[in-house]
């Protein structure tokens, strides 16, 4: 991680599991590639030139590929920092964030687990504080992690509560 | 935190009341559509005295009659089964004839005690009680309607529960801060208009000359149309401001500030001490020729209820004044002297010409972000008041080795960001801001009103 998205030093960040590339990656399959060979059958039956077929083709399979490459970008990108005072979040591979939520500022803090994520074993866990902008949500996580994270970061909000 | 030593004697506890809504709270509710009803039947009346179909206007009248009738039962109905109660630090609304319905609201959490008169409510002399409580959604309590010296008193009630005072306590003492002169809103409202949205007024007028010369009969008509239309917006836009903000007076008391303003419908709001999370100050662009700039605040509770009015503090006033105004509210802070650093001049590649103009800069108690080019906006976060803080960077920014850091606050008109700073400055920046937070939040989360000056 480069710069001024790394951690502070010394600390490493915490990694999410990486179930999370495989959820993605099976949904890319799962859509993406049927939604492709449709394309591209339909193209050649329709009796469109052939060259047109081959490109859309060609431009179908990239972005596959592109997808592929790109939700293994964006796993590695994923990280959580706890610090004494407060969380640190970072994701992104090309529009990178990094949050840090003081956990005196918690409002509550949510365990989402759709019926996708769930099975792959994987939830997320969101941080909410009084701004609708903070943006600390925690991808990827497994359910054991999760709720061993959600407590901690509870009895933290607890003990740091300064209300508004 | 009370803790009463033995020594001390416990102040007695607020006695219980309960009360309920003025009996003509129906008619005020019902205000509008009342008063369209009674205008719809006066013109069926006098279609029906100018000629024939006597029947059908019967009809009409009926079901004129009959709605108002079902509205005002409807009212009667909802007035007869609320009921509050106030107990120790608790306001508890019991409503619902068939559903019961019971809330609660802990006056401790009260963001503000507004006092409001509609029009409607405003002819039969009642006010409305509106408690705004920090939270997502449906935040505000409004108990209407009960008469004016009710909801006074009402309120000042409301607002000694909530710090946990005597019940009955007369209300504090107010000393006047400012209020904004009439003509100057009236020239500041119209001032405001200036902008670049009146290049659309000229399209009306282009649109008639043009058809007139070219022989278009058409177009002639549809920008003769257009100029009416722009005209009415424009009007009725100012209109509704003018009467929105007039005779603007905000006061200073132990409750905390209270703003009070209004031509027709009369708003009194109280914003309790320490409960504003962010200012700005703002500047249209044709106020910068008389230095005059308004304030606007970010509370919170306030912005989901969709009005912008509760989130100005002052509409219009000198800019210096307006600087150290928000410096006293933020317990003697000068605004004017915080450093402020603009991003480095490769920024101009993603923001060409205002990159100039994105300034960000911070000292032990605030941060300070000013920005745009010809509109004008000062951003103030007290740090103890900022909730999270962020650092961003998208592909053309990270190429140029820039990043934004963002201050999150309550919802409301504020929004901070210090944007395109140089990356290192900006991780810096991020990590000076959450320690000087965390020990602003030590320090005191509860900064008290000073007296002004």
């Amino acid at each position: 991680m480069e710069g001024p998205f790394a951690a502070p030093p010394d600390h490493p960040w915490s990694r999410v599991s990486p179930r999370l590339a495989r959820m993605r990656r099976t949904e890319l399959l799962v859509v993406g590639v049927p939604v492709v060979v449709v394309v591209t059958v339909v193209l050649a039956l329709e009796s469109v030139a052939a060259g047109i077929t081959v490109a859309v083709a060609v431009v179908g399979v990239v972005a596959l590929v592109a997808g592929w490459i790109s939700i293994g970008r964006n796993l590695a990108s994923w990280g959580y920092l706890e610090r004494s005072d407060d969380l640190m979040v970072t994701h992104g591979a090309l529009f990178k964030r990094l949050t840090v939520v003081p956990y005196g500022r918690m409002q509550l803090v949510d365990v989402e687990a759709g019926p996708v994520k769930r099975s792959f074993g994987l939830v997320s866990v969101k941080l909410h504080t009084a701004a609708a902008t903070t943006d600390a949500k925690v991808c990827g996580l497994t359910p054991t992690v999760a709720s061993e994270l959600r407590d901690r970061l509870t009895e933290l909000g607890e003990a740091h509560a300064s209300g508004l | 935190m009370a803790s009463d030593g033995p020594d001390h004697p416990t102040p007695a506890e607020p006695a219980d009341e309960t009360f309920r809504l003025h009996p003509l709270t129906p008619l005020a509710l019902g205000g509008r559509i009342l008063g369209a009803l009674v205008v719809l039947t006066l013109f069926s009346l006098a279609g029906s005295k100018a000629g024939q179909g006597g029947g059908i206007n019967v009809t009409t009248l009926a079901i004129y009659g009959g709605a108002a009738v079902l509205l005002v039962i409807r009212g009667v109905i909802m007035v007869a089964v609320t009921r509050y109660h106030l107990h120790g630090g608790e306001l508890r609304i019991d409503s619902g004839l068939l559903a019961k319905q019971s809330k609660r609201v802990r006056l401790n959490r009260a963001q503000s005690v507004d006092v409001l008169q509609p029009l409607a409510a405003r002819i039969f002399g009642l006010a409305e009680v509106k408690v705004t409580t920090a939270g997502t959604e449906r935040s505000s309590v409004r108990l209407r309607y009960l008469s004016l010296p009710v909801a006074q008193s009402l309120r000042a009630d409301l607002l000694s529960r909530s710090k946990g005072g005597e019940q009955g306590a007369p209300e504090a003492p107010e000393r006047p801060v400012v209020s904004v002169p009439r003509g100057q809103l009236v020239r500041s409202v119209l001032l405001e208009m200036v902008s670049w949205r009146l290049l659309l007024l000229l399209v009306g007028p282009a649109l008639a000359v043009s058809g007139h010369r070219n022989g278009h009969g058409a177009a002639a008509g549809v920008g003769v149309a257009l100029i009416l239309w722009f005209g009415l917006l424009v009007v009725t836009d100012i209109w509704r401001r003018i009467s929105r903000l007039w005779d603007y007076t905000v006061t200073e008391s132990p409750d905390g500030l209270r703003i009070r303003h209004g031509l027709l419908s009369t708003s009194r709001q109280t914003v309790p001490p320490g409960r504003i999370q962010a200012i700005l100050i703002h500047q249209p662009v044709a106020w910068r020729l008389f230095g005059w700039a308004q304030v606007r605040m970010n509370v919170a509770g306030y912005a989901g209820n969709a009005n912008s009015k509760s989130t100005m503090l002052l509409p219009v006033a000198d800019l210096d004044y307006t600087m150290a105004l928000v410096g006293w509210l933020l317990g003697g802070v000068d605004i004017a002297a915080v450093p402020l650093e603009r991003p480095p001049r490769r920024a101009a590649a993603r923001a060409p010409l205002w990159w100039r103009a994105q300034l960000a800069g911070s000292d032990e108690h605030v941060l300070v972000a000013r920005h745009g080019l010809f509109s004008r906006t000062i951003d103030i976060v007290p740090h103890e008041r900022t909730q999270s803080v962020r650092l961003t960077a998208g592909p053309w920014q990270r190429a140029l080795g820039l990043a934004t850091v963002h201050l999150d606050s309550t919802r409301g008109p504020v929004r901070t960001r210090a944007a395109n700073r140089d990356q290192a400055l900006a991780r810096a920046m991020l990590d000076r801001q959450v320690e000087r937070a965390h020990r602003a939040r030590l320090r005191a989360w509860e900064p008290t009103v000073s007296p002004p000056r």
